[in-house]
This record gives C-alpha cells, structure tokens and sequence, in this order.
C-alpha cells in the first residue's frame, strides 16, 4: 500500500478577509471504502494530472516559492498541523465565488519518491434516496463534496529529494481555458504560485515548427491545405491554454493531418504539453504561405491573409488565383 | 531532516554513470536547442554547454558550508550538471539575450554575479537555473538519471576570458592558496575586464546601437 497519511481539511474561501481561524481537519484513516476512493485518487493521479507545471521563483529572481515551502514542510512530517498550513493558503487564495471545498492530501512513496496528490472537491447538492420494500424516502443534502468534472482540481507532486526536488508538478484543472469563470486562475497561479513548465513562446514555437515542417513533408496536398488552414485559424488562439493535440482537435484535423503534425515534434509527448498560446511568436514562425502550381508559379502571402489576396476557383482539375495589387518591388529569389 | 548522502565511492560512480549516459547527450541537445532559440539574434559569439566532469563535481560535492558539508544530496542539489553558456559582444546586448531567455525558457532563478563589495573586482556574470526542456530529453534514458535543472551563464567576451582565465589559474579547492599579491593582480585583470566591457558598451550605443533602432 503505497498511501501513507490520509489529511483531509473543510476549505472556507476567504480572499481578502481577515479571517485568522484555522480550516477544521482530520486525518482519514486507512482503511475502509474512504481509503478505497482516495487510494484510486492517488493512483489515477499519474494519468489524470497532465498539466506540467512549475513552482514560480521569487519576483527578484530568487529560488523561492512560499507555495513549495509549505509543501516540504508537510511532506517532512506529515501532520494534521503541517497540512493546515497548506489547507490556510487554499482558503486565502479562493474567494466566495469557489464555494467550499474539501481539500485532501494523500502522502505516499513510490520506490525512492515521496509522493504527495493535493486534491480539492467542490461542494454540492444532492438529492438522497432511500428504497424500502413500500416506501421511498427522498432527502435534499447540502455540503455534499464531488468529484465534480467541471470543476475538481488537483496537483500531483513526486520526487525523491526533498531538499531540492519538489519543483515540478502535475495538475488538473477543468476550469483552465474558461476566462469568463473567476476561478479559471486561482488554482495553478495563485494557489500554488506556479505556471505552466512550457513558456507561452516556447509551447508556441514548438507547435508552429511542427505545422511548417508538416507542410513540407511528403503528404497529399489536401492534407497540407487542412494544416495551412488550421495555421491560418491558429493566429487567432491568442492567450487560450491548450495542448498541441487539443489544437488538432479543435480543429478537428484528419489522422493523416494530426501525425503529419506529431512527425514534425522532436517526440510524441511534447503534444500533450499545455502552453499558452503567443499569437506573435506563432507569426514569427509561420509568417507565410506559399502555393506552387504544376505550371511553375508560386503564389505567396502572409498566411493570415492568404485567402483574402488570392482569390481561389477550382475550374475542373485545375485551380485559378486570381490577385490585384500594385507593384511594390520585385524579387529573385535563390532555388532554395 | 535526515542525511542521505551517499557514500564517496558509490557518489562518484553513480555521477559517473549519469554523467555517461545522460549528461554528454543532453549537454549536446541543449547547445542545438539553445542555438535554435537564438538563432538570427546579432552579436553572439558563441553559444556552449557541457557536462560537469567527475571530478569538479565531487569537488563541488564535498564542499564544506561551515561545519558541515553544503551539500547533503548532491546529485539533487548541484544544479550546474550540464552548464550552458552565451557569450556575446556588449553589456548592453546581455540584457537583450536575457529577455529571450524569459521567452523560450522557465527559470527558477536569476541572478547577476557580483563581487560583494564595489571595493572589490572578481566574477561578473548573469546566471540562471532553468528547467531542462522535454525537448531535450530522450524517452530512452532512466528518469532518475536526468537532472531537473540546467545552468545558463550569459557573459561578455571580456567576461567570459576572464573567468576562463581565472578557472584556470586560480585557487582550487585542496591546493595552495593564491597569496595577497596574486589576488590583487587577478582583481586587477578583472577590474581591466570590467573596464574594457564598459567601455565597447559605451561605444557600441554611442556609435552602433542607434544605426542599428534605425534601421
């Protein structure tokens, strides 16, 4: 049984009061089905947390995070009174607009690793029902907790130094790419004072090199024209929190288009990296698109604008552009 | 909390072996990776990264912090195990390449080196420790052996000579310490370093940096 310590705390949301009480907790014992479900928590954690994410240093640069600190502290001895540290912290990040929660962490190890899951459950109605042989008795219940798909979030920790480990986690948050919603922020950035471990630029980069180099492989045209057009619907993904293979989807890219895409990654797991999306750097990269005919012409635009300065009619087999503009300066261009 | 050090023999050849496996492809990978990040940017000299060998690692390891060792987990702690550098032309141009840094790379620290006291002349270099990309990191290798974290120095020409320089001719561990008049001559190269840096900066926004907003 890799599940040690079982700290569970009742999370008021209290952003902005000066409320010094302490959240109630207890320690869940280990055994039972209250084990049953926090163990299979624990253990779905490797898979269900997918977002990489990175504890921030100091505003000065300093190698530092408050968020971490209390991590360590808790998992160096795990105890109802290190826990509440960290339950204290959810509370002074989440406002009255997050509802309650009940907050669990659940300690392990695994081989050499520590292993923390910090699993929050958002509070609920429910309607309990009782069936008896002549009789059904029906009961409304406040502060039900749920495993709630919309809105769960936790973060898994794992490391075997808990010194100088502990940098790096994994989360879930359902809410991440809901701006409207107030909570959209809280857990990842203000909670646990982290970001996403691929930088905005860098998870942009990465997926603009794999569309380019997609588009110069050895695919059919129909399918470079599905991933030109999914370049030209890219630019306008700026500031939203996806994964390379949640764009494919989106877009909902063929399969021949989607491996096209994960050919051109240094390696299949970088499509499940969550970034930010950088509109400017994705241009920087994927600035133009080219179209060369059978005929020798090549037609090119800023791939943005493309289909507004060609316009394209298929005429049997054969495709016509047709384009006006005044001439501002000519090129000769090297054939590479 | 309790000491896990290792024992000297099996530090020094569990280093070995990451160092091997591990750290030599993945020094290689970065140096690509960084080059790809900063390609079309003016005035870089060169870009590098390497794996701490053995044996300045087990120098580093067994350094003391007072009574004790500093470092109780070194394989974990020490976090210059692959060290990248930058070097570039100008002081002006650090500030630059160090914006790109925050772009395409996710820092747990930043920090300029310098000597404790204005009165002093000595290391001068920005430093940051970065999360190595999972770009870099081949599926193959055991997780356990890569390390979390790379070192990313970005130095001017004349800072990176001097520390160069200064590796190689002053004081290590174990040996005979430099005496007062070897120090002043090192401090005193470097407050020439220091001197000849701001002097090309100076000159470079004076005469070059304009031409260069305009265009």
């Amino acid at each position: 049984m890799p599940v040690e310590r079982i700290h569970a705390y009742l999370v008021h949301p209290k952003k902005g009061e000066d409320d010094k009480t302490q959240p109630a907790g207890t320690d869940v014992p280990l055994s039972g089905p209250m084990l049953n479900l926090m163990d299979a928590i624990y253990s779905k954690s490797e898979n269900d947390c997918d977002i990489d994410i990175t504890f921030r240093s100091t505003p000065d640069g300093k190698q530092q995070n408050d968020c971490r600190d209390l991590l360590l502290t808790y998992l160096a001895a795990p105890s109802l009174t290190t826990g509440h540290a960290i339950a204290k912290r959810l509370g002074e990040t989440t406002d009255l607009r997050s509802a309650l929660g009940l907050l669990f962490l659940i300690v392990g190890k695994e081989g050499r690793d520590h292993k923390v899951v910090i699993s929050r459950f958002p509070t609920d109605n429910a309607i309990y029902v009782e069936e008896k042989p002549r009789t059904l008795t029906v009961q409304f219940l406040e502060r039900v907790f749920m495993k709630n798909k919309h809105s769960y979030k936790a973060v898994l920790y794992r490391d075997a130094s808990l010194r100088a480990g502990f940098w790096n986690g994994r989360a879930i948050d359902k809410q991440i790419n809901t701006p409207t919603s107030p909570t959209s922020d809280y857990w990842i950035t203000d909670f646990l004072l982290s970001e996403f471990t691929a930088t905005a630029a860098q998870g942009t980069n990465r997926f603009a090199k794999a569309l380019r180099a997609a588009v110069h492989s050895d695919v059919p045209v129909e399918v470079k024209e599905e991933i030109t057009a999914a370049a030209r619907l890219s630019s306008g993904l700026g500031g939203q929190r996806m994964s390379i293979n949640q764009i494919s989807a989106r877009f909902n890219l063929s399969q021949p288009a989607q491996a096209a895409i994960m050919k051109g990654l240094k390696k299949p797991a970088l499509a499940n990296e969550m970034f930010s999306f950088d509109a400017a750097e994705f241009k920087t990269v994927v600035a133009f698109k080219s179209v060369e005919l059978d005929n020798g012409a090549t037609l090119t635009a800023e791939s943005d604008r493309f289909d507004k300065v060609f316009h394209k009619e298929q005429i049997k087999d054969q495709t016509e552009y047709v384009t006006r503009g005044r001439v501002v300066n000519e090129k000769l261009k090297t054939k590479a | 909390m309790k000491s896990s050090r290792l024992k000297p023999e099996t530090l020094e050849a569990s280093y070995r072996k990451r160092h091997e496996t591990v750290l030599k492809p993945l020094a290689s990978a970065l140096a690509n990776h960084i080059t790809d990040c900063f390609k079309g940017q003016s005035r870089i000299d060169r870009i590098s990264a390497r794996p701490k060998d053995v044996s300045s690692f087990l120098t580093k390891a067994n350094k003391m912090g007072g009574r004790h060792r500093k470092y109780s987990e070194p394989l974990h702690q020490i976090q210059d195990q692959v060290g990248a550098r930058i070097v570039t032309f100008y002081r002006s141009d650090v500030d630059c390449l160090d914006k790109i840094v925050g772009k395409y790379f996710r820092a747990i620290e930043s920090k300029d080196h310098v000597p404790d006291s204005e009165w002093e002349f000595g290391y001068f270099g920005r430093h940051h420790i970065l999360v190595i990309p999972s770009d870099v990191i081949d599926d193959d290798w055991d997780k356990a052996l890569v390390p979390k974290f790379f070192e990313l120095q970005i130095k001017t020409l004349f800072q990176h000579a001097w520390s160069e320089a200064e590796h190689d001719v002053g004081y290590k561990e174990g040996e005979k310490p430099l005496n007062l008049d070897q120090k002043r001559r090192l401090a005193f190269t470097s407050a020439q370093a220091w001197g000849a840096d701001r002097v090309f900066d100076e000159l470079f926004r004076e005469l070059l940096a304009p031409a260069s907003k305009s265009n």
